[in-house]
């Protein structure tokens, strides 16, 4: 016996033009390709700076050269988006529970900001006061 | 009971995740743009660098935060594989997550060798 299943007509690689939404879906989907090349870039400094003052100057020419600039401000711009989608989804994932009541989800998006900023400027006063 | 394998890994995904959210657009601003903006000049110099990653407090951190977000990627670059109609996804989980493991011992190597 043969059976035909209906299989919808997808666009393989298109699909998600469809829809603001899968957009924006995929959009934070994508970020894991901005994730993957700010780590490689990482990793490639950080045994730069094991070899010596000059391959450290080296790295460092690259990171402030047009093209360099202009793919970490890519990153930077993907990495917002991978952290505001992210705590956009922490109440679904995470339901904290105070006595009878359940914490509401913006309780919980609100501290995460807080404690993103807290976070972020500890590190901008590091790499201030280093 | 049936076992999955798959609770490392989503572990691993959603740890990930929340440190890529926390530290990962602050550390992008810090060795990516300021640099260009001649910001934070002193604590990119190679002295500085090296004596801050020098520190074993810091290479563990530095190793946490790049490991997590390393394994972090790769399963979003899996079910991304899965989302533009690559249906082969064993071979594509062994070649993300190779590379996540990969991208993890460059790391300890890097680390160790500041």
């Amino acid at each position: 016996m043969s059976r035909k299943p209906y299989q919808r007509e997808l666009p393989k690689t298109t699909w998600f033009l469809r829809h603001a939404r899968y957009k924006k879906y995929m959009l934070h989907e994508i970020s894991a390709f901005a994730v993957a090349v700010y780590l490689l870039i990482l990793i490639i400094g950080l045994f730069r700076l094991g070899q010596g003052e000059e391959a450290w100057a080296g790295w460092l020419s690259f990171v402030t050269s047009p093209f360099g600039l202009i793919l970490h401000l890519i990153i930077f711009g993907l990495s917002l988006v991978h952290t505001t989608a992210w705590f956009k989804a922490v109440p679904q994932a995470m339901r904290v529970q105070r006595g009878e009541q359940f914490v509401p989800g913006p309780t919980i998006v609100g501290a995460h900001y807080v404690v993103w900023a807290a976070v972020s400027v500890f590190v901008l006063i590091l790499a201030g006061v280093a | 009971m049936a076992r999955s394998h798959k609770a490392p890994f989503w572990f691993l995904f959603a740890a990930g995740g929340t440190v890529v959210a926390f530290v990962l657009p602050v550390m992008v601003l810090v060795t990516g743009i300021a640099p260009t903006l001649g910001l934070f000049e002193g604590a990119m110099s190679f002295d500085a660098m090296s004596a801050f990653v020098g520190n074993w407090l810091v290479k563990i951190v530095l190793f946490g935060i790049i490991t997590l977000a390393l394994w972090h990627a790769a399963h979003r670059l899996r079910v991304v594989a899965h989302d533009f109609g690559i249906r082969a996804d064993a071979p594509v989980a062994g070649t993300v997550y190779g590379l996540a493991a990969l991208g993890t011992l460059l790391t300890a190597i890097a680390l160790l060798g500041v």
